[in-house]
Order: C-alpha cells, then structure tokens, then sequence
C-alpha cells in the first residue's frame, strides 16, 4: 500500500468526525510516514507496519463515540456508544442485532408504560374525584397520586437499566479491542 | 478469556512502557514507535491513539523542535503527574511480576 493510499483509507473511515479529529490523525501518520522514510524505509514497509488504516480508523471513531458517551450521558452519546462498539466487529452483528433489537423493544415499552401510566395517574387524580368513585374523592386522588409515584419510578428503573447495558457493551468493547483504554482501570 | 486478558495487558504495558522511555528521555512518536511497536507486537499505528491519550490524561505534554528536514517535530515529554504515575505503576508491575514469578519458580 502506498502513503496516499493509507492515509486516504484512514480519512475516508474517519469521515463524520469533527474536522479537527481528522486533521489530528491524518498529521499524526503523515508524520510517520516523513520519520519512516528518511530513516530510509518504503512506503510499503511503514504502511505495513502501521496496520490496517480501515481497521484503525474503526477504532480511533470507536475511542471517539466512548469518549462522548462517558462525557455525556444522553440517548444520541448512548446510540454512538453502541454502534461504535458494533462498528468494531467485536460482537457478530448478525447474532446480536434480534437480540439489540428485542432489548431496545422491551426497554422502548417499559418507557412508554412509565408515560401512559404517569397520564392515567394524573387523569385518575384530577378527573376521577368528580366520577363518585368508590370509597370517595380522597382515594381518587391518593390512587392518582400513587400511579403517577410508580410510573416515575418505573421509568427512572428503565433510565438506569439503559445506562448499565450501555456501559457493560462499552466495557465489553474495552475488553476486546486494542486502542481503546483498558477495561480495568490502573489504580494509580 | 485469554485473548482478552492478552489484549488488556498489552494495553497496560504499552502505556507503561512508554512512559518508561520518556522518562529516560523525551522523544518523539516516530522513535518511541519504531522502539516499541515491534517489541509488543501492536502494530506502530496504536502509538498515536496512545500517545493522544496519555497527553488528554495530562500525564504527557509536547514541545516542537525545529527539524533540518522538514516540519518541525513534535516532542513528547513527561509532566510532574507523568512520572508519579510512571513510579506508581512500575513499582506495581515489579510487584506483579515477582509475584508471578515466585509462583513460576515454586512450580518448576
């Protein structure tokens, strides 16, 4: 593989990154390339050397996606996180995709049960006084209040639930790829 | 896993050893590359990634040197935090290793 070769295999894989990222990389191996040949190595031999720009570029994005999920934790950081660590090949998209999308379902539902509950709560509490329920206006209200009180707490149980499996992928992909910090911390 | 446990020690050795060449002396990435690379088997390409870690975690800070062939060249040197965390992780890894040994030498 030639310099030009590798160097627009890598810009190519890092597309979509900030332009910045980009640059970062791209001078980082242009560099090499310039050391490589003055010592008087091929351009062949330090592409070689290198490793394969696809390969790297996978996981400087992956590094990227992980970085701005620990940073931030929101949904758009989350689904980063997760196909940066699909992206890496480090589990068979074809085994894990049923079971990512059963997961997002159940866990889609159970967020969707937390804000219809929560409605009905608030429904039962504001209208349901005036319906002559059994046992009087107070238990109308209190049975409000006390649906809206679970379906915040199902809906929070869900967020943090979400936040786990994303970190276990994430630690997951850690495990298994080369760039990417190690899994376990040093304790320094 | 040992595929695994191999990855992750070589993740933790390559950024201990390149400490331990900064902290002998400050150097570049091409050098600390072309040192290490083949030695751990990681491909030359996995220094850079490191290297921007290792300066992100503020254990690293560069300085360019005016070259008399092309560019200028970007050093890398040790900060104060650097070679704390270097004494700290090598004092851990020779602690390591005697244990490990010990157990290889009982067994032997």
């Amino acid at each position: 593989m030639t310099r030009a070769e590798f160097i627009s295999r890598l810009k190519r894989g890092l597309a979509g990154l900030p332009a910045t990222s980009i640059a970062d990389a791209v001078a980082d191996y242009d560099a090499h390339f310039d050391d490589a040949v003055a010592a008087g190595r091929t351009e062949a031999e330090t592409a070689a050397a290198l490793g394969d720009p696809d390969r790297l570029a996978r996981e400087l994005r992956a590094e990227a996606g992980l970085k701005r999920w620990e940073e931030t934790k929101n949904p758009s950081a989350a689904a980063g996180a997760v196909f940066a660590v699909l992206g890496l090949g480090a589990i068979d998209i074809l085994i894990l995709l049923p079971i990512l999308m059963g997961v997002i379902g159940a866990l889609f539902g159970f967020f969707m049960a937390g804000i219809g509950i929560f409605i009905a709560g608030g429904f039962v509490f504001s209208a349901g006084p005036f319906f002559d329920p059994p046992g009087g206006p107070a238990v109308a209200i209190l049975g409000g209040i006390g649906l809206m009180a679970a379906a915040t707490a199902l809906t929070a149980v869900t967020g943090l639930v979400t936040v786990g499996l994303v970190n276990v992928l994430v630690w997951y992909g850690r495990l298994h790829y080369r760039l990417l910090k190690p899994a376990i911390e040093p304790q320094a | 896993m040992p595929e695994a446990i191999e990855t992750q020690l070589k993740k933790g050795v390559l950024a201990l050893c390149v400490l331990a060449l900064l902290s002998k002396a400050d150097s570049y990435a091409y050098e600390i590359a072309s040192q290490l690379a083949h030695d751990i088997d990681m491909g030359e390409g996995t220094i850079y990634p490191l290297m921007r870690r290792l300066q992100s975690d503020g254990l690293v800070e560069t300085y360019l040197v005016e070259s008399t062939s092309g560019p200028p060249r970007k050093y890398y040197r040790l900060t104060t935090a650097g070679r704390d965390s270097f004494a700290a992780q090598k004092a851990e890894w020779a602690a390591f290793t005697k244990a490990v040994d010990d157990i290889l030498g009982a067994a032997a």
